[in-house]
């Protein structure tokens, strides 16, 4: 029998939405919460200090950041705006975004034991040394380019106006407390403006993965380049958690390495619910800049990467 | 719109989704939603949702510390912008929470289509155990060959309690087969009708969904029934069967198949899931 390419349910619908929204939530709460002490406890200038002033070694140091501070890709962006807000480099925050959900050791190790019997090492090794190339190559362009093409104008002017010294327009409250509770303040601002687009980015996700017939992607596994390209599609529409798209990712027998790298690499970095979540941040030319970007820039390091007989 | 009711609004939405989130926990629907391993963090969002929702209406900021610009981005400050926030972030919710059965339906299985053998699904790997040691501390046969049998649960009339999961390894395990073959099983799925290979209209699918971390990664998997006459259930409800587990080989592959003697409906089990 055959199987219409898009069917709506709205009980699948409903039931995908909502199981998404609950597992990923706790994340974005963990990422406003961190945003929330950032913004009252770290000054502007400690991470300027420690961060290299070239640009390039900067943006290497950013993309590497998710060793030591691991974030899965919706909590990471509550982080970086405030990042931003208190002075980092907007190149060095892009490539911490971009890197931190794959360059880090949870997802290592859950794409080592995903990929097991299949090139693990070389899956994991490759899934983390494309998405840090990707991420400085990304940053580096970032960093060329005028801020007001990159930063939503309201983001924009808290950098602009941060003046040189620690304070950016206004006092910190003193004492712990007062700061506690301006903290708090911060955090679930950041919360609810962050999730607002996590909540329409789920839901137009939900529709499509729950609607879409997936074995029409099959027929394209026979070509490199057009599965690389539908396994990038098909990793935006899923808009998996990157802790454990590797093992959905290992079940795609039917299509090359390349394509699966491409997915393991692309999804984390950009995805439907990301899009959404993005824009609390970025331009909506940018955006789409950035996600043309990615889809060639992955695209075309994945398939090249046949050479090596992957 | 002043400070104090966009505090109220804030103070709403984060109580909604924090008690959305620990009556999801405490009523045990949780599971029907994700992976073990995400509950705890579940409860813990839940909890502090609440808490913050309270931090947020009792604790106002000091105005001289905090104005609309101190943040950044601090969301909408028009009654209309905070209105339709706080809707936005609400309503979805609790109309996913009304709406959702909890469980997927025949479509959604049928877009992801049935996964029919073990190779087919997430993390697998050939069962390849070390030789555990017998009784008398000497090393016993490895791997497949080690007595699992006696570790199979059974019913009070003796049938052993399957899941999908046993029997699709041990399509693809001659070792562990021998302990499932031609037995009596009694095993509990979904009923989804067979779409092909049925020219007698007496098979049909036992579904269970497999789940890396959510109930969106899902996977279905089935294993094949074939009963005594054409069965029909409403697609996706909860079945009992019980009879006896074969394993035929066709095109050099070799499946499970159950010969039914029995199917009943059936509650759905605490765990709805397999992992």
């Amino acid at each position: 029998m055959d199987v219409p390419v898009f069917t709506f349910s709205l009980p699948d619908f409903s039931y995908a939405f909502l199981s998404v929204l609950l597992e990923g939530v706790p994340f974005i709460l963990v990422g406003t919460i961190i945003s929330g002490l950032l913004d009252q406890f770290l000054p502007s200038k400690v991470m300027l200090r420690y961060l290299p002033r070239n640009p390039f070694l900067g943006a290497c140091t950013a993309a590497g950041m998710g060793l030591v501070f691991p974030m899965c890709e919706c909590g990471v962006v509550p982080v970086i705006r405030r990042l931003i807000h208190k002075g980092l480099p907007v190149s060095n925050a892009v490539a911490y975004m971009l890197a931190a959900p794959v360059v880090n050791p949870i997802v290592i190790l859950s794409t080592y034991a995903a990929f097991r019997g299949q090139g693990a090492l070389e899956m994991s090794s490759l899934r983390v040394a494309v998405a840090f190339v990707v991420a400085v190559l990304v940053a580096m362009a970032v960093h060329n380019l005028p801020l007001r093409r990159v930063l939503k104008p309201q983001i924009l002017e808290s950098v602009e106006n941060m003046p040189d010294d620690e304070h950016h327009g206004h006092s910190h409250p003193v004492g712990l407390f007062s700061r506690l509770r301006a903290a708090l303040h911060v955090a679930v601002s950041d919360f609810l403006d962050v999730m607002v687009y996590f909540v329409l980015g789920v839901g137009v996700s939900a529709a499509i993965s729950t609607a879409l017939n997936q074995e029409v992607l099959l027929p394209l596994a026979l070509n490199d380049w057009l599965a690389t390209a539908s396994m990038m599609l098909l990793a935006f529409v899923l808009s998996l958690c990157s802790t454990s798209d590797a093992f959905i990712a290992a079940t795609f027998v039917a299509f090359p390495a390349v394509a699966k790298l491409a997915f393991l690499v692309f999804g984390p970095m950009l995805d439907l619910k990301l899009v959404f979540i993005y824009s609390s941040v970025f331009t909506k030319r940018f955006i789409l800049g950035l996600a043309v970007g990615l889809f060639v820039l992955i695209g075309l390091i994945c398939v090249r990467l046949t050479v090596i007989g992957l | 719109m002043t400070l104090t009711a966009r505090r109220y609004f804030q103070g709403a939405s984060l109580a909604v989704w924090g008690v959305v989130a620990l009556a999801f926990y405490y009523s045990g629907r949780i599971s029907s939603y994700l992976h073990p391993d995400f509950h705890s963090w579940t409860v813990f969002s839940g909890f502090v949702l609440v808490l913050m929702a309270i931090g947020t209406v009792l604790l106002p900021v000091e105005e001289e510390h905090c104005d609309d610009d101190c943040g950044g981005a601090h969301g909408p400050t028009s009654a209309w912008g905070t209105a339709l926030t706080t809707s936005l972030l609400i309503i979805p919710l609790l109309g996913a929470v009304m709406i959702s059965p909890s469980q997927f339906g025949a479509v959604a299985v049928m877009n992801r289509g049935l996964a029919d053998s073990i190779t087919d699904l997430p993390g697998y790997v050939p069962f390849s155990e070390p030789p555990l040691p017998t009784e008398d501390g000497s090393i016993g046969p490895s791997g497949p060959s080690a007595d699992l049998g006696s570790y199979l649960t059974r019913s009070p009339d003796g049938r052993i309690m399957a899941s999908t999961m046993d029997l699709l390894y041990a399509a693809n395990e001659p070792g562990l087969r021998e302990d499932f073959e031609n037995q009596d099983i009694e095993i509990i799925g979904q009923f989804f009708p067979a779409k092909k290979n049925n020219p007698n209209g007496d098979r049909f699918s036992l579904v269970r969904m497999f789940v890396m971390c959510c109930a969106a990664d899902a996977r279905p998997v089935a294993i094949t029934v074939r009963a005594l006459q054409p069965e029909t259930f409403p697609d996706m409800s909860w079945i009992k069967v019980t009879g006896k587990a074969t394993f035929p080989t066709e095109g050099g592959r070799t499946f499970p198949v159950i010969v039914a003697e029995s199917v009943v409906p059936t509650e759905a089990p605490t765990e709805t899931f397999m992992y």
